[in-house]
C-alpha cells in the first residue's frame, strides 16, 4: 500500500508544450483516485510520469516518503494497465500474467501458481492456455488487470482501461474494477476522459485542464458544486444549464426574467455583477402555468432517458434542459423553476464560483467556457 | 444472334466486337510474355535430365547421368558449401545488425532519421554493385581481407543492411510501444524486453529478412568473383562460370544439372518459410 505525493511536478516536452504544470497532489493510502479531463489536458502524461515512463522536467514524485523521481519504472513497484492492454500476442494468458513474475525471478512453479490465482480471481481460469488474439475485449481487459495485480504491487495505474470496451461491457467492467480495488485495497490512480467513469469509481478525483488541476474533491462535491465553468460544463452526462445573468437589486436578471439569488451565493455578489447561472437539468421543474422565479419557454425536443424525459426548452433566446417525469408535446408553453439549493453562480470574467478566490492570468477560464457548454448542447 | 441481339443498335454491336478483339489481343500478348519467361524455367526442369541437353527446352531423353558427372567434378560440393557459408554468415550478420538498428531507429526520434534511411537505401544499391567495384576491391585489399570469406560477407552485408533496416523498421514501427512499456513497468531490462517481447513479436519480419538475405547472397556473382582468387573458396555462382568443355563451349550437361542443384535449396527454403511464417512485406498493415 502506498501514499503518492507529487511536488510541483512539471513535464515540458521538447518543442515547448507543457503537459503537466507545477502540479501538487497528495493521494492517500488505499485511495481510488481518478484523473479526469478532456484529451490533451495532461492526465495521461501525469500518469506516465508517476509510472516513470516519462521523465519529470522538474518536481518530485514521492511514493511512501521515498523520492522515486529518478527511478526507472521497474523499481517503483507499480502495476499498470494500458489503454490497449499491451498483452504480448505471442504468449498465452498464463505466460502474460506470469511475465512480470518471471522478470522478478520468481521460480517457475511459484509464478505459475500466482498467475493461476490472479486469473482465478478475475474469472480467467478457463482461458489460461489461450492467446490474447483468441479472447474478447472484456477478457483481454481482465488479463491486463490480472497481470498488473499478480505481482502484488503497492500502486496501480490505469490508463483509460475501459475505453476500448463497448458501452454495456464498460459498466460491467467498471463495477468489477471498483469491487476488486475495494477488496485488495491497493492505492489506485485511474485516468479517464469519461466523467461518468470518474464519478462512479473514484473516492476522490482531480479535474484537469491544460496541465493543471481545476478541481480536487470527492465525486459528489465535483458533481454538486463544480468550482468553475469549465468543470461545470465538463461534468454530468446531461450538460448543466449555464445561462448568462446579471445581478439586479438582490435578484438575477436572465434575459428579462427575474430569478431570486441562490441563498449561499447572495452574500458574494452585488448589483451590476455579470454572472453565469448554473443548474443541472435534474434540479429543474416544469410548470404548465406561470409561477414566480421561473423562466418561460416552449418545449423544443423531448428525449426519453428511461424512466424520465430530458426536455429542451427554448424561449427569450435561452436554451434550458430539464428532466421531467412526463414528456410534453413540442411547442408546449412551460415555466421552468430551479431548486435553489442546487443553483450556482459563476463570475463571467474568470469562470470561478462566486465567493471563491479569483483565478489569475492564463489560469482563468476564458470567456469562451460558457460557449463550450453551448456547443455541447 | 438472338432476337434481343438483333435489336441492338449497329454502333453497339461494333463496340462489342471491338471489346472482344481487344480481349483476344490482350490474352495473346500475356501468353507470349508468359512463355518467354517460362521457357528458361522449363529448360531448368528438363535439361538436367536430358541425355544430350541443348539450349532448347523439350521433353528430355531421361537420364541421371548429368548429376553423376556433376558430382565427379571436384569443385561442385565445396562450392555449394562455400555458398552456404557465405549466405548463412551474411544472414546472421544482417539480421542481427539490422534488427538492432531498426529497433533503435524506430524508437528513438533522431533528427534527420528518415533522410538518413533514404540516403542509405539509395547508396546500398551502389555499394554491392558494379559502380563500387574498384574502390571495394582496393578497400578489401588494404585491410587484408582479399581472398577471404570474411571480406565477401562484410561487403555483401554492407550492401544488404540498408534495405534490411528499412523493412524491419516498418515491422518495429507497427509494434505498439505499450508492449515494451508494460515490460519496463514490470521491471524488465532493455535486453530482456528485446529478447522476450520485441524479437518474438517481429519474428515474421526477421524471417523475411533472413530469407531475402540468403537468396541475395546465394545468387550474387560479382562480389565473390572479384574478391576471391582461390577457386576452392568460390561459391556456386562463380564456379558455374568455369564450366566449359575442352573446346571452349559451355558444358551444357554440367551446367544444367548444376543449376538444378543450385536452385533447389532456395526454393525449398522459400516454401518452408512461407508456410511457417507467411510473407508479410507490409509491416505497417495490421493483420
Amino acid at each position: 500500500m502506498a501514499r503518492v505525493t507529487l511536488r510541483s511536478l512539471t513535464k515540458r516536452y521538447p518543442g515547448g508544450v507543457t503537459a503537466v504544470d507545477a502540479l501538487d497532489l497528495e493521494i492517500a493510502d488505499g485511495e481510488f483516485f481518478a484523473l479526469l479531463g478532456p484529451s490533451g489536458c495532461g492526465k495521461t502524461t501525469l500518469l506516465r510520469t508517476i509510472a516513470g515512463l516519462e521523465a519529470a522536467t522538474t518536481g518530485q514524485v514521492i511514493i511512501d516518503d521515498v523520492d522515486v523521481t529518478r527511478l526507472p519504472p521497474g523499481d517503483r513497484d507499480i502495476g499498470m494497465v494500458f489503454q490497449d492492454y499491451a498483452l504480448y500476442p505471442h504468449m498465452t494468458v498464463q505466460d502474460n500474467i506470469a511475465y512480470p513474475l518471471k522478470v522478478r525471478k520468481v521460480n517457475k512453479d511459484e509464478r505459475r501458481g500466482m498467475a493461476a490465482d490472479a486469473a482465478g480471481n478475475l474469472q480467467l481460469g478457463e482461458l489460461l492456455e489461450r492467446r490474447p488474439g483468441q479472447l474478447s475485449g472484456g477478457q483481454q481487459q481482465r488479463v491486463a488487470v490480472a497481470r498488473a495485480i499478480a505481482y502484488q504491487p503497492r500502486l496501480f495505474l490505469f490508463d483509460e482501461p475501459l475505453s476500448n470496451l463497448d458501452a454495456q461491457l464498460r459498466v460491467e467492467a467498471r463495477t468489477f474494477l471498483k469491487r476488486l480495488q475495494a477488496e485488495i485495497g491497493v492505492t489506485t490512480v485511474y485516468v479517464t476522459h469519461d466523467q461518468s467513469e470518474a464519478l462512479a469509481l473514484a473516492d476522490r478525483m482531480a479535474v484537469m485542464q491544460r496541465g493543471r488541476v481545476r478541481q480536487l474533491a470527492t465525486p459528489e462535491e465535483v458533481y454538486r458544486r463544480p468550482n468553475s465553468l469549465f468543470v461545470a460544463s465538463f461534468i454530468g452526462s446531461m450538460p448543466m444549464n449555464l445561462l448568462d445573468a446579471e445581478v439586479v437589486d438582490g435578484a438575477l436578471d436572465i434575459a428579462g426574467s427575474r430569478l431570486s439569488l441562490p441563498p449561499d451565493s447572495a452574500e458574494h455578489v452585488t448589483s451590476g455583477d455579470r454572472v453565469v447561472f448554473g443548474s443541472r437539468p435534474e434540479f429543474a421543474t416544469l410548470h404548465d402555468e406561470p409561477v414566480d422565479n421561473a423562466l418561460e419557454g416552449q418545449v423544443a425536443v423531448a428525449e426519453l432517458l428511461g424512466n424520465s424525459y430530458l426536455l429542451t426548452v427554448e424561449g427569450s433566446g435561452l436554451q434550458m434542459r430539464a428532466v421531467a417525469a412526463e414528456a410534453a408535446p413540442n411547442g408546449t408553453r412551460v415555466w421552468v423553476t430551479f431548486d435553489e439549493a442546487n443553483c450556482l453562480l459563476y463570475r463571467r470574467d474568470d469562470g470561478g464560483l462566486v465567493g471563491s478566490p479569483r483565478v489569475e492570468g492564463d489560469e482563468a477560464v476564458d470567456a469562451d467556457a460558457p460557449r463550450v457548454a453551448a456547443a455541447r448542447q | 444472334m438472338t432476337a434481343a441481339g438483333a435489336a441492338v443498335a449497329p454502333g453497339n454491336s461494333r463496340r462489342v466486337v471491338k471489346s472482344v478483339l481487344t480481349r483476344i489481343g490482350f490474352y495473346v500478348m500475356v501468353l507470349l510474355l508468359g512463355v518467354f519467361f517460362a521457357l528458361p524455367m522449363l529448360w531448368l526442369l528438363a535439361a538436367p535430365f536430358d541425355r544430350t541437353p541443348t539450349l532448347a527446352a523439350g521433353v528430355p531423353d531421361f537420364t541421371f547421368d548429368n548429376f553423376v558427372r556433376v558430382f565427379e567434378n571436384p569443385f561442385v560440393l565445396p562450392s555449394l558449401r562455400n555458398s552456404l557459408i557465405l549466405a548463412l554468415a551474411t544472414m546472421v550478420l544482417v539480421v542481427t545488425a539490422a534488427a538492432l538498428c531498426a529497433y533503435a531507429l524506430s524508437r528513438v526520434h533522431l533528427p534527420g532519421r528518415d533522410i538518413l534511411l533514404y540516403v542509405l537505401l539509395l547508396f546500398s544499391a551502389v555499394v554491392s554493385g558494379t559502380a563500387a567495384m574498384v574502390p571495394l576491391f582496393l578497400l578489401i585489399f588494404e585491410i587484408g581481407l582479399i581472398n577471404t570469406h570474411t571480406g565477401v560477407v562484410l561487403v555483401l552485408a554492407g550492401g544488404l543492411m540498408p534495405a534490411g533496416i528499412f523493412i524491419l523498421k516498418d515491422f518495429m514501427d507497427s509494434t505498439p510501444a505499450s508492449y515494451e512499456e508494460s515490460a519496463r513497468v514490470a521491471g524488465a531490462s532493455a535486453l530482456q524486453t528485446l529478447r522476450d517481447i520485441v524479437v518474438p513479436v517481429v519474428r515474421p519480419g526477421l524471417a523475411v529478412i533472413a530469407v531475402w538475405t540468403v537468396v541475395q547472397v546465394w545468387g550474387d556473382f560479382l562480389i565473390p568473383f572479384i574478391l576471391l582468387r582461390d577457386p576452392e573458396l568460390a561459391p556456386a555462382a562463380v564456379v558455374m562460370f568455369n564450366f566449359y568443355t575442352e573446346g571452349g563451349q559451355a558444358n551444357l550437361p554440367l551446367i544444367s544439372a548444376y543449376s538444378f542443384l543450385y536452385s533447389v535449396p532456395v526454393v525449398v527454403m522459400y516454401l518452408f518459410v512461407n508456410r511457417r511464417y507467411g510473407f508479410r512485406f507490409y509491416g505497417g498493415i495490421k493483420r
